[in-house]
C-alpha cells in the first residue's frame, strides 16, 4: 500500500478526515494525488478538514450489491462536496427518520463516527445531516 | 474550457475522406448456443456483404473489446480475427481500442485517422459480448472491482447502479423532472425497440405504470430503469470517399467530432448532473459546419435515462431542464419531431457492455445509409448526432455525421 493510501486510510481509522495540500501552491486535493493538480510540485501534506460540507448527490443501495455488502444493505450513499473546495464519495448514516428520506440534494452534511455494524472498519468516510 | 479545436484535414470532396459504407449486427438477448467468435465471424459478414466490399480488401481491423472474458479479449488482440475470416498476410494491422462505453467513438476517430493520412485503405471495426449468458453474480462483481478506484470508492459499496442513481438523483433536483418523466424516456427506447428486429425487448411492451411498479434498486432508480446485460455482436466497414464512389451511390462521412473526459471517480465529477456533454458537444459544433438544429435524429448513451436527457440537453436538442418532459411528450418517439436512440438504446436493444456504444453508432450510420428496417427508418435522413460515454460517465463524446449523395460531391 502506498504512503498516501496509508496515511488517508490511517486518518479514517483515528476518526479524521485528512486532505492533502501542496506545500508549493496550496491547492487542496482530495482523494490524494501523486503530485499537484495544479503546479505538479511532489512536495505535499495533509490537513484536516473541517467535516462540514453539502450533498451533491446521493442515493440509497437496495440491491445487487458488491460482493462483501450483502449484510449492510440498504444503504445510504452520497457525493459529499466539502467546504474546503473538494469532493469525495461517502456513506450516509440513516436520519432520525431511520432511513434516508430527510436527505436531498445540497443539503448540509458533516463528517461522523461510523455506526456499529457490519462494514463499520471499512475504510469509508461516513457523513450526516448537519 | 473550450480552446480552438484543430481542423478536418478532408472534405466532403476529398478522395481520402474517411466514410463509412457498412454495418453488420446480429440480435441482441440471451443466446446460450452462439459462440463469441461465430458471432464476431458472423458480423464481420454482414458488415463486408453491406459495404460491397470483399473480404480480403481489408487490411485493418479495428478491435473493440469485450468484457464477458479476457480469454477470449486475448483472442482477439492476438489477431484470431485475422485467421478466422482468412487475411492471414493480407492484414496490415490488428489492434484494439478501448475506452468503456465510449469505444466505439474513438475506433471512429482512429479508423478515420488512418484513412485519411493514408496508413488504411479498408478498415473493419468489430465486437461482440457475452454478457447475457455469463453469470450475473460474476459481472457485477467483476464491473464494481474494475474502473471504480479500490483505495477511495470500493470501500462506500457504490454499484454501477448506485453512479447511475447518482447521476439521476442530481439531474432531477436540477431540472424538477418527476420520477414519471424519468421512466417516461425508458418508455420512449421501447417504442422503438419494437421496431427493431435486433432488438432484446422487439417484442415486450412498457409502460410508466409498469415501471413505476418495479424494485427500487438504488434510490431513485427502479428495476424496470436499469440496463439488461445482453449478448450481441456489431461491426462497421470505412474506406475512403473515392473508394466509397465505386460501390455505391451514398455513403456517410464525419462531419466533426468533440470530447470531453471529466472526471474518473463519479466522487471527483463536479457537475454530475451536467457531466462533460455541453463541453463536448460544443467542441464538435466548433469542429463541423452544423449544429444541433440542422440534426434530423441523435443516438445518445443511455445505460440509465439520465444518461441520454443529460446528453441531450449538453448537446442543445432541447432547453435547458426539459429533456425529461421532452421525451415523455412523444418528440423523439416513433412519429415524433426529433427521433432519438432508434435502435431501442441500451436500455430496450439490451446491454453489449463495450458495444452499447457501437449498437447506437451503427444505428446512426444504417438511418443515414437508408438501410434501417421500413417502420423505424427517419425519412431524408440525412444528418445525425452520436454521443457516446464511458466508465462512470468519465467522458462525452459527439460524433456528427452526414449522409453523402455521389451527385453532391461530382
Amino acid at each position: 500500500m502506498s504512503d498516501i493510501v496509508k496515511t488517508f486510510q490511517g486518518g479514517l481509522t483515528d476518526g479524521k478526515l485528512l486532505i492533502q495540500s501542496c506545500n508549493a501552491c496550496k491547492n487542496k486535493m482530495l482523494y490524494p494525488r501523486h503530485r499537484c493538480t495544479k503546479c505538479h510540485s511532489n512536495d505535499l501534506g495533509w490537513v484536516e478538514a473541517s467535516g462540514k460540507g453539502t450533498l451533491h448527490s446521493y442515493t440509497v443501495v437496495r440491491g445487487i450489491p458488491p460482493a462483501g455488502f450483502e449484510a449492510e444493505l440498504p444503504y445510504g450513499l452520497g457525493i459529499v462536496k466539502l467546504e474546503e473546495g473538494v469532493q469525495l464519495m461517502a456513506r450516509l448514516k440513516p436520519g432520525t427518520s431511520g432511513d434516508w428520506s430527510q436527505y436531498a440534494c445540497d443539503a448540509p452534511v458533516t463528517f461522523g463516527k461510523p455506526p456499529q455494524g457490519p462494514g463499520a472498519d471499512r475504510a469509508v468516510a461516513w457523513f450526516e445531516l448537519a | 474550457m473550450t480552446s480552438a479545436q484543430p481542423k478536418l484535414s478532408t472534405d466532403a470532396r476529398s478522395p481520402n475522406d474517411p466514410v463509412f459504407i457498412g454495418v453488420g449486427e446480429i440480435p441482441s438477448g440471451r443466446y446460450p448456443n452462439r459462440t463469441f467468435m461465430g458471432d464476431l465471424v458472423e458480423v464481420a459478414s454482414r458488415a463486408l456483404a453491406d459495404s460491397g466490399l470483399k473480404h480480403d480488401e481489408i487490411d485493418t481491423i479495428v478491435l473493440i473489446p469485450c468484457l464477458h472474458s479476457f480469454a477470449d479479449q486475448a483472442d482477439l488482440i492476438f489477431s484470431r480475427l485475422v485467421e478466422e475470416l482468412g487475411l492471414s498476410k493480407a492484414a496490415k494491422s490488428n489492434f484494439m481500442v478501448h475506452s468503456g462505453g465510449s469505444t466505439s467513438d474513438n475506433a471512429v476517430r482512429i479508423a478515420a485517422g488512418l484513412i485519411a493520412s493514408g496508413h488504411a485503405k479498408n478498415v473493419l471495426v468489430l465486437q461482440a459480448e457475452r454478457w447475457g449468458s455469463a453469470d450475473l453474480t460474476e459481472m457485477v462483481t467483476m464491473l464494481t472491482m474494475n474502473g471504480i478506484p479500490k483505495e477511495w470508492e470500493q470501500p462506500s459499496g457504490i454499484t454501477f447502479n448506485a453512479i447511475g442513481a447518482l447521476i439521476t438523483q442530481r439531474y432531477m433536483a436540477e431540472s424538477g423532472s418527476t420520477p414519471e418523466d424519468m421512466a417516461s424516456v425508458c418508455v420512449a427506447f421501447r417504442k422503438w425497440a419494437n421496431l427493431n428486429p435486433n432488438a432484446m425487448y422487439r417484442d415486450k411492451t412498457l409502460t410508466i405504470e409498469e415501471i413505476m411498479a418495479s424494485k427500487l434498486v438504488s434510490d431513485p432508480v427502479r428495476a424496470k430503469e436499469c440496463p439488461m446485460l445482453a449478448d450481441g455482436a456489431a461491426a462497421f466497414v470505412m474506406t475512403t470517399a473515392e473508394n466509397a464512389k465505386r460501390k455505391s451511390d451514398s455513403w456517410v462521412r464525419i462531419a466533426g467530432s468533440g470530447g470531453c473526459v471529466s472526471h474518473y471517480s463519479l466522487g471527483q465529477e463536479l457537475e454530475a448532473g451536467q457531466l462533460g456533454w455541453k463541453i463536448a458537444a460544443d467542441r464538435a459544433y466548433e469542429h463541423s459546419a452544423w449544429g444541433a438544429k440542422d440534426a434530423d435524429f441523435a443516438q445518445i448513451y443511455d445505460s440509465y435515462a439520465a444518461v441520454t436527457t443529460i446528453g441531450a440537453e449538453g448537446m442543445g436538442l432541447c432547453p435547458p431542464g426539459e429533456a425529461a418532459r421532452w421525451f415523455r411528450s412523444g418528440a423523439t418517439s416513433p412519429g415524433g419531431k426529433f427521433p432519438m436512440n432508434t435502435n431501442g438504446g441500451l436500455l430496450s436493444a439490451g446491454h453489449t457492455g463495450v458495444g452499447g456504444g457501437l449498437a447506437l453508432l451503427i444505428e446512426g450510420v444504417r438511418q443515414l445509409l437508408g438501410r434501417a428496417e421500413k417502420p423505424r427508418q427517419i425519412q431524408n435522413a440525412r444528418r445525425g448526432i452520436i454521443g457516446g460515454s464511458g466508465g462512470s460517465y468519465m467522458d462525452a463524446q459527439v460524433l456528427l455525421l452526414e449522409r453523402i449523395e455521389k451527385g453532391d460531391v461530382q
